[in-house]
C-alpha cells in the first residue's frame, strides 16, 4: 500500500479521464437510445395530467 | 395537522419529541459552563414544544379516510410558511450587514451584532432557512405528484422538516453567540452537524422510499435533481465537517483537515453546495413547476437528462477555482478551471431548455408574473453560470478574486436564479395546495416581480462596479513602478456602491414581504377553488393562473 | 444490452442512487485523493513553531468574530500582492491551521503577514475603534474585547485536541497551557519564563493590551495578530518569481 502523491496524481490524470469518457458515452447512449423515446415522451407529458390523487393499488 | 396520524404514529412522534428534549437536557448539563449549555436549552425547549403540541391532540379522533388515496400536504404547507419566514429573516440580515459596510456604527457596539457574526446568519438564513425549507417543501410536493404516490411516512416528513429547522436555529443562534467553525457556508458546530446528518439521512430514506412506490418505471427528471441534491449534500456535509470536539462539554471543535487540505475540502464543499444545494435542487423545481405553470411539456427531455449528468459530473471538479494563485498545487487549480469552463455546456443546456419550453407561450409570460418569475430565473441562471465559468479562468480570477465582483456573482445566482425560481414555484404551488383558484392578488405578484428584478439588477451592477474598480486599483502602478493606491484608497472608492447595494437588497426584501402578505391572504381569504370534503380524496385543483 | 441495463437501473431507485454517487464521487476522488498525500509536496520548514496557547486563544477569537469574512490570509503569487503584503503565502505556513483562514473576500486588507507591522498599542487602539486610527475604515469596533477576561481553564483541552490531530504540542505544553497563556501577557514573571522556554526565545512576551495585571481577549487577539506570518521565515527564503497579472499596467 504505497500511495505516494505522484502515484495518486498519475492515477487521477489517466483513469480519471477514462472514467469521464466512459461515463459520457454511457449517458449519451441512454439519452439517445431509440427505445427510450416513448418513455421520455410519456414522462414529459405526465406532469401535465390533471389528476390530484395517488394511484391506487 | 395531527388529525392525520394514527394513535401509534402519535406515540412515535411523542417519543421522538421527548428524545430530542432529553438530548437537549443532556447537552444543557454537559455544557453548562459553555455556550453549548444555551444550545442544550434551545434543543430541550424545541423538543418540549413539539411534545406539547403532540400531547394537545393526542386523543383526538383518528383519521377515518384511506390515507393512501390522498397526498400528504400538511408538511408541505408548514414548509412553505417556514421558508417565507426564513426569507424575511435572512434577507433582513443581509440588508443589515450590507448597511453596516456603509455605516459601520450600525453594529451598535455590541458583540453579537458585528459584521463577522451577522454575516453567517444572513448566508445560513437565506441558503438553508429559505432555500432549504423551500427545497424540502417542493421536493415533497413534486415527488408525490410525479410518482403518483403518497409520502412513504407519516411522522418522518415532520421529523425532516422540523429537524432541519432546529438545525437552522442552532446554527443561526450559534453565530450570534460566537459559535462557529468559520468554514464558509458550513459554520455550524459539531453537534448541529451531527444532528443534520440524522435529519438528512431520514430525508434521503423517505425520498427514496416514496419514489419506490411509483407505478411508472421511469422516474421523472425533476426527482433526479432532488435526489442528487439530497445525496451529494449529505456526502459534502459529512466530509467537510469531520472534526474533533475539544470536549463533550464545549461547543468548540477543530477540523481534522489542516491548512491546504482544509482549503481544498472547504471549497470542494463550498462550490458543490452551490452546485447541489443552490443549483440541482432548484433545477428540480424548474423542471416541474415551469412546465406545469406554462402548461407545456419541457422542450427536450433528453437535454434535461444530458444536462443532469453533466452537472452532477462536472461540478465536483470545479471547487479549486476558488483557490487560484494560492498555495494549492498548480495542477489542481488548472483542473478546476477547465471543468468550470466545461460546466457552461450543461448549465446553458438547462437554461436554454427552460426558455425553449416557453417558446410559443410568450403571451403568457407577458401576462402572468408567476411564469415571468421562472422565465427571469432561467435567464439569470444562464447569465450567472456564464459569469461563473468566466471568473474561474485564472487571469480573470486574478482580478475578480477577493473583490465584490464575487459577491455580485453569487447574488446574481442567489437572488436572480434561486430566489426567483422559488417565488415562481411557490406562487404556483400555494393556490393548488390550499385549493384556491389563484393567488389572492395578481397585482401583488406583479409588484413583487418588479421589486425583485429592480433589487437584483441594482445589487449586481453595484457589485460589478465596485469589484472591478477594487481589483484594478489594487494592481495599478504609477509610472515609477510603485503601487498607485493604498488599500484604504480602494475602500473609500467602495462606499457609494455599498450604499447602492444595500438599497438593492432592501428592494428585494420588500418584495419578499409583499410575497408573504400575498401568500398569507391567499391562505386566509382567496376564494376556494372547490369545497373540501372532510374525508374524501381531494378534487382536482383548478389550473392556477388560467 | 445497455437498454436492459438502463431499464434495471431505472426500476430500482438504489441503482439510480449508485449512479449519482459514481458520477459525483469521481471529481471528488480525483481532486481530493491526491491531497491526502499533499504533505509530501508541502515545503519543509524546520524552524516553524506551533501557536502558543495565548495565540491559539486569539486565533479562536478571530474565528469566533468571523474576521475571515473580510480579511484573507493568503497572499497570492501575483506581483502587486507581493509588493503590497509581502512574500506570497506557502502551504507550509498554514500546516497547523485548523481551520485554515485563507478567506475569500478582502473588504479589509490581507493579514497573512500583518505580524510585527504595527505596534501592540496600534492594534489595541484600532480594535477599540478602527476609525480612531483609520478614519475611512468600515470595520466594526471591538471595544468589549479589552473588557472581557480570557477563558484559560479550557486551554489544555484545546492543545490536547490539536495534539490528537497531529500538531506537535508536547505533553508539557498541554499541561502548562493555561499558565503559558497568562505568562505570555505578563512579562517579567515566572510564568513568562516558561513561555520562552517552551516556545522559543523569539516568542513575543508582552502586555499586549497595555495592562499587565489582567488577561483579556484583547491580549489574545493582538498576540495572534502579531504572530501572523512569523511562525516560520520559509516564505522569505523562497525565491520563486511571482506571476504577472494579465495586464499589470492597466
Amino acid at each position: 500500500m504505497d500511495f505516494s502523491h505522484d502515484t495518486l496524481v498519475a492515477i487521477s490524470k489517466s483513469w480519471g479521464l477514462f472514467y469521464m469518457m466512459a461515463f459520457f458515452l454511457g449517458v449519451c447512449a441512454y439519452a439517445f437510445w431509440p427505445r427510450n423515446r416513448t418513455r421520455f415522451d410519456r414522462a414529459k407529458h405526465s406532469i401535465l395530467d390533471r389528476d390530484d390523487t395517488p394511484w391506487q393499488r | 395537522m395531527l388529525a392525520n396520524l394514527t394513535s401509534s404514529e402519535r406515540q412515535n412522534a411523542l417519543v421522538l419529541a421527548v428524545a430530542v428534549a432529553l438530548a437537549g437536557a443532556v447537552m444543557a448539563i454537559a455544557g453548562r459552563a459553555d455556550v453549548l449549555g444555551i444550545h442544550g436549552l434551545i434543543v430541550a425547549l424545541f423538543g418540549g414544544v413539539v411534545a406539547w403540541l403532540v400531547m394537545a391532540s393526542f386523543y383526538a379522533p383518528e383519521p377515518a379516510e384511506d390515507r393512501a388515496a390522498s397526498y400528504y400536504d400538511d408538511p408541505i404547507k408548514v414548509g412553505i410558511v417556514l421558508a417565507m419566514a426564513w426569507a424575511v429573516f435572512g434577507m433582513f440580515m443581509g440588508v443589515w450587514v450590507a448597511a453596516q459596510l456603509a455605516w459601520p456604527n450600525l453594529a451598535f457596539d455590541a458583540a453579537w451584532s458585528t459584521f463577522g457574526r451577522l454575516r453567517p446568519t444572513h448566508t445560513t438564513g437565506v441558503i438553508f432557512g429559505f432555500g432549504g425549507n423551500a427545497l424540502i417543501a417542493t421536493s415533497f410536493h413534486v415527488v408525490q405528484r410525479t410518482s403518483r404516490a403518497r409520502l412513504a411516512g407519516q411522522v418522518s416528513p415532520w421529523f425532516v422538516l422540523l429537524g432541519f429547522n432546529l438545525f437552522c436555529v442552532l446554527a443561526v443562534s450559534g453565530y450570534l453567540l460566537g459559535v462557529t467553525q468559520s468554514k464558509e457556508y458550513a459554520e455550524a458546530e459539531w453537534y448541529a452537524d451531527i444532528w443534520l446528518v440524522i435529519v438528512w439521512v431520514t430525508y434521503f430514506i423517505l425520498y427514496v422510499a416514496t419514489i419506490a412506490r411509483r407505478k411508472e418505471p421511469h422516474i421523472y427528471v425533476a426527482n433526479w435533481y432532488f435526489m442528487a441534491f439530497i445525496l451529494v449534500v449529505a456526502i459534502l456535509h459529512i466530509v467537510n465537517n469531520l472534526a474533533l470536539p475539544v470536549s463533550w462539554g464545549l461547543a468548540k471543535s477543530y477540523t481534522i483537515w489542516p491548512g491546504v487540505q482544509d482549503a481544498m475540502v472547504q471549497w470542494w464543499y463550498g462550490h458543490n453546495a452551490v452546485a447541489f444545494f443552490l443549483t440541482a435542487g432548484f433545477l428540480g423545481m424548474l423542471y416541474y413547476y415551469l412546465p406545469v405553470r406554462a402548461q407545456r411539456p419541457i422542450f427536450s427531455y433528453r437535454l434535461s437528462i444530458l444536462s443532469f449528468w453533466g452537472i452532477t459530473f462536472f461540478y465536483m471538479w470545479a471547487g479549486s477555482h476558488h483557490l487560484h494563485y494560492t498555495a494549492l498545487p498548480h495542477w489542481v487549480q488548472t483542473l478546476g478551471m477547465t471543468f468550470s469552463v466545461m460546466l457552461l455546456v450543461p448549465s446553458w443546456a438547462s437554461a436554454g431548455n427552460a426558455l425553449l419550453t416557453l417558446n410559443g407561450a410568450w403571451h403568457r409570460v407577458r401576462d402572468d408574473a408567476t411564469l415571468r418569475f421562472m422565465m427571469a430565473a432561467a435567464v439569470f441562471y444562464g447569465l450567472s453560470t456564464f459569469e461563473g465559468s468566466f471568473m474561474a479562468i485564472r487571469p480573470v480570477n486574478s482580478l475578480s478574486h477577493y473583490t465584490d465582483w464575487t459577491v455580485g456573482h453569487v447574488h446574481a445566482g442567489a437572488l436572480g436564479w434561486v430566489a426567483l425560481i422559488t417565488f415562481g414555484s411557490l406562487y404556483t404551488l400555494v393556490p393548488s395546495l390550499w385549493k384556491r383558484e389563484r393567488m389572492y392578488s395578481a397585482a401583488l405578484v406583479e409588484l413583487h416581480f418588479w421589486l425583485a428584478i429592480a433589487g437584483t439588477v441594482i445589487y449586481v451592477f453595484a457589485m460589478w462596479n465596485s469589484g472591478i474598480i477594487q481589483g484594478l486599483m489594487w494592481r495599478t502602478y504609477t509610472e515609477e513602478g510603485a503601487l498607485a493606491y493604498s488599500f484604504v484608497d480602494s475602500l473609500v472608492a467602495m462606499y457609494p456602491y455599498y450604499i447602492a447595494r444595500a438599497f438593492g437588497g432592501l428592494l428585494f426584501l420588500l418584495g419578499a414581504l409583499v410575497g408573504c402578505y400575498n401568500i398569507w391572504m391567499t391562505v386566509r381569504a382567496a376564494p376556494a377553488a372547490a369545497t373540501r370534503g372532510a374525508d374524501a380524496p381531494v378534487v382536482p385543483a383548478a389550473v392556477p393562473g388560467e | 444490452m445497455p437498454e436492459l441495463f438502463h431499464r434495471k437501473l431505472e426500476r430500482s431507485t438504489i441503482g439510480f442512487v449508485i449512479a449519482i454517487i459514481a458520477a459525483a464521487s469521481v471529481g471528488g476522488i480525483v481532486e481530493i485523493a491526491p491531497l491526502f498525500t499533499i504533505d509530501e509536496t508541502v515545503e519543509e520548514a524546520p524552524d516553524m513553531r506551533v501557536y502558543t496557547p495565548l495565540e491559539l486563544a486569539g486565533r479562536n477569537i478571530y474565528v469566533r468574530e468571523g474576521c475571515y469574512a473580510c480579511h484573507s490570509q493568503m497572499i497570492r503569487t501575483l506581483r502587486d500582492e507581493v509588493e503590497r503584503y509581502g512574500p506570497y503565502s506557502l502551504a507550509v505556513e498554514s500546516q497547523y491551521d485548523r481551520p485554515m483562514l485563507w478567506g475569500s473576500k478582502r473588504t479589509g486588507p490581507d493579514l497573512a503577514r500583518i505580524g510585527g507591522k504595527y505596534s501592540d498599542f496600534w492594534h489595541v487602539a484600532h480594535l477599540n475603534n478602527p476609525r480612531d486610527v483609520v478614519p475611512e475604515s468600515n470595520m466594526p469596533a471591538y471595544r468589549w474585547l479589552g473588557r472581557t477576561a480570557l477563558k484559560t481553564e479550557d486551554l489544555p483541552l484545546h492543545l490536547a485536541a490539536q495534539k490528537a490531530l497531529g500538531v506537535p504540542y508536547t505533553d508539557e505544553m498541554v499541561e502548562n497551557a493555561a499558565r503559558d497563556a497568562y505568562g505570555q501577557a505578563t512579562p517579567d514573571t515566572d510564568f513568562a519564563a516558561g513561555v520562552s522556554e517552551r516556545y522559543g526565545d523569539a516568542t513575543e512576551v508582552s502586555a499586549f493590551d497595555g495592562v499587565a495585571t489582567q488577561l483579556t481577549e484583547m491580549d489574545a487577539l493582538v498576540a495572534y495578530l502579531q504572530v501572523l506570518g512569523r511562525l516560520t521565515d520559509a516564505a522569505y527564503r523562497n525565491t520563486a518569481a511571482t506571476e504577472q497579472p494579465a495586464d499589470p499596467a492597466n
